[in-house]
């Protein structure tokens, strides 16, 4: 039993120095009237929350959020999974496939913002100069085309990360599992639904969940490519939480929104926890 | 044993951990105290010239005073934020903090005024910016403001081929409603400034030797916000009227918002004008897409620039802001020295030496703009737009209200005014919610 303890105790270190403890200054920062050039903060009640619940911009940024999220999700998930199949065809040259796979996801997302914001600008930019080439003219920062360009941003930048996971997902179903489907003369698009789906479907759960948190909580390439605008329309609920905190100087109101929002996701946990676990009774296999 | 080590090793750990956070929460930081002074700066052309200067102090007058400087630059897009964590801490690492005229009244709270220095020689817009409830507090050191740049060769032809003026007259006829006779650009108002868009705009003149008249910087950006506050100003408009109520819903406001607008709606701007700010602005006078923009003076020199533009070099004219009024915004990039250093006569000794029109002398010629009229003046062959910055800021020069909040009132006013820029929200709905976030900091 001791042993146990001395043990976990690294782990309930960790939990508790940058899990617990930040989670709960935020939660009480955000009972404060604290500011970032204020000498003190008194106390607010549930005023910060209160006025975050009431700003129309907090909901807009929340809505904004959640359909980009759905949007990327739906798109990176099943292309993730389709590359997946792919590069487990073993075709020649999948290794250098794999690697270039996941280039994307090693570029830090702000840098990504600055090579997108030069590389698709009307005047300067190659994209643009290649489609005039065609008699092509595109301007993919208009407010009415920059929203799918957000999205498409994204899933270039994260479908790689979908195909990792997946990809290690379908190391893991076992040979004889195909072998047998062969033998029964199904066909690819059988064993893919009959075969394949059920087992990786905690799988294909996991990806989506890591990436609906993920994109839930996108910043970088907006920030750096729209400001959250024209107006606050491709305003995410980081920037505003950024906004708030930096440029407003309001922490109490920006640690109010976080756990708002930290509310709000925490709700996810324990529907996806079931799909991927299992529901209690049934065991793991 | 190996329990016994691994739980000893973790003790170690966690201890250290602890004893680090002991130390930051105890901190402040204690600066560097003795003769070293820590200045924080941002990057770009500003951090470049102060370097220069920082340098020629630290071989020079820095060895007399017994102080060496050491200038940390910042992110450019993330100072202030940096900065604040600094001063909400009351941390004493940094001596000489970089502040603004748009946030200073932000910062007053954490800075000393500065006493003892001539604010006669700057510019009366970047002391009156730099001053917060009656005192002083940044030493004004870069100057920012806004020209009317354009192509020379076209506006010269504009003005001499008949042909040409027939289709202005046909165009303006079309977009604006009148027939107008090109003028020169030192004369435009908004009408001409629309017009001239539309004429080298290729959608309503094929001959156009652009694809787009002008570019607009319209991004969801505070710093935008200071280009269209100068066409507010130039209408009249403001952000507050005289009894400090705000007054961006009025007749100026809709008139500004109209300018911008129009041109947008009109296709007279790129379409990713929505999305645009300065880099954006030169891309589009270097690729000879534009016309003519308002852009900030430091453009100026770049697009004039053989080796970074070779389309526009010896080809930019530069002229005030059109209107009615000639108005630029004005803003002063200043030093401020912190309430809490542990180090303030040596970091004072440092900014008595910046005072000094040899230091912004030096600064001038590593490509600052100093806030000092007189250098500006003897350092024109320096950079040739500094005797337009000293005529331009000294006749149409103006500093929105210094607010407590002026940081966050300009980004508040990005948010609320942007979509409407680009035609994507209504007018009278963008000024009114701008009028509330107004209220809300000024009050």
């Amino acid at each position: 039993m001791r042993t146990r303890w001395i043990l976990g105790a690294p782990l309930l270190a960790f939990l508790v120095l940058l899990v617990a403890a930040p989670i709960t200054y935020g939660v009480w920062t955000s009972l404060t009237r604290r500011t970032l050039s204020g000498t003190d903060a008194p106390f607010a009640g549930l005023a910060n929350y209160g006025a975050v619940l009431g700003d129309s911009t907090f909901w807009h940024s929340l809505g904004f959020t959640a359909a980009f999220t759905a949007a990327v999700v739906v798109l990176e998930v099943p292309l993730g999974f389709g590359l997946a199949l792919l590069v487990n065809q073993r075709l020649p040259g999948h290794r250098v496939l794999f690697t270039a796979l996941l280039l994307p996801i090693m570029v830090a997302p702000s840098l990504l913002g600055v090579m997108f914001r030069l590389l698709l600008n009307g005047d300067i930019g190659a994209l643009p100069a290649l489609l005039a080439k065609f008699g092509v003219s595109v301007s993919l920062f208009d407010p009415s085309s920059v929203v799918p360009l957000l999205v498409v941003l994204d899933v270039l930048q994260w479908t790689p990360f979908t195909f990792l996971i997946l990809y290690a997902g379908l190391q893991g179903v076992p040979a004889d599992l195909y072998e047998a489907a062969a033998v029964d003369g199904a066909s690819y698009v059988r064993t893919l639904r009959s075969v394949v789906a059920p087992v990786m479907g905690p799988v294909l759960a996991s990806a989506a969940f890591l990436r609906a948190i993920d994109a839930f909580r996108t910043f970088d390439v907006v920030y750096v490519l729209t400001g959250g605008g024209p107006g606050t329309s491709t305003t995410t609920a980081s920037i505003y939480i950024y906004k708030t905190a930096f440029t407003d100087g309001d922490f109490g109101i920006a640690s109010a929104a976080s756990v708002v929002l930290l509310l709000l996701l925490i709700g996810l946990v324990p529907v996806v926890v079931r799909r991927i676990v299992g529901k209690p009774g049934e065991g793991r296999r | 044993m190996r329990v016994r080590r691994f739980t000893a090793a973790a003790i170690a750990l966690v201890a250290m951990g602890g004893a680090a956070g002991c130390a930051g929460a105890a901190g402040g930081g204690s600066g560097a105290g003795g003769g070293t002074v820590q200045m924080v700066l941002w990057p770009g052309p500003e951090g470049d010239a102060m370097q220069k200067v920082v340098d020629a102090y630290n071989a020079g007058q820095g060895k007399k005073d017994g102080v060496t400087v050491k200038m940390t630059l910042l992110s450019r897009t993330d100072t202030f934020a940096k900065e604040a964590t600094e001063m909400a801490a009351k941390s004493s690492s940094v001596d000489v903090y970089f502040t603004a005229s748009y946030i200073v009244g932000q910062h007053a709270p954490s800075l000393d005024p500065i006493a003892g220095v001539d604010s006669s020689a700057y510019f009366p817009v970047a002391v009156d910016g730099l001053t917060y409830e009656g005192k002083l507090y940044g030493l004004p050191l870069d100057v920012s403001n806004h020209f009317l740049l354009y192509r020379k060769d076209l506006i010269d032809q504009l003005m001499s081929d008949a042909a040409w003026k027939a289709e202005y007259g046909k165009v303006s006829q079309e977009v604006v409603g009148k027939s107008l006779t090109p003028k020169p650009p030192a004369d435009w108002n908004w009408d001409d400034f629309v017009a001239a868009a539309a004429f080298f705009t290729k959608k309503y003149n094929s001959g156009s030797p652009t694809t787009y008249g002008t570019a607009l910087q319209a991004k969801n950006l505070l710093y935008n916000v200071m280009i269209w506050d100068d066409v507010l100003w130039s209408q009249g408009g403001s952000w507050l009227d005289s009894s400090g109520k705000p007054t961006l819903n009025s007749a100026a406001g809709k008139a500004a918002m109209s300018v911008y607008s129009t041109i947008y709606t009109k296709g007279l701007t790129s379409p990713d004008s929505a999305q645009a700010e300065f880099p954006e602005t030169q891309a589009a006078m270097q690729s000879g897409n534009a016309a003519f923009a308002l852009q900030w003076s430091a453009g100026y020199a770049d697009l004039n620039s053989a080796e970074k533009s070779p389309k526009t070099a010896g080809k930019i004219g530069i002229a005030p802001v059109p209107g009615e009024q000639h108005k630029t915004h004005v803003h002063a990039l200043a030093v401020g020295l912190n309430k809490y250093s542990k180090n303030k006569a040596n970091a004072m000794k440092w900014l008595t030496y910046l005072a000094t029109p040899a230091a912004m002398t030096t600064y001038a010629q590593a490509g600052g703009i100093p806030a000092m009229p007189s250098v500006l003046q003897a350092q024109q062959g320096t950079n040739p737009v500094f005797s337009s910055i000293t005529d331009s800021i000294g006749t149409y020069g103006f500093a929105e209200p210094t607010l407590k909040n002026s940081f966050q009132a300009y980004s508040d006013l990005a948010d609320a005014l942007s979509g409407a820029w680009v035609g994507r929200e209504p007018a009278d709905a963008a000024l009114a919610k701008a009028d509330d976030a107004l209220n809300r900091l000024s009050g």
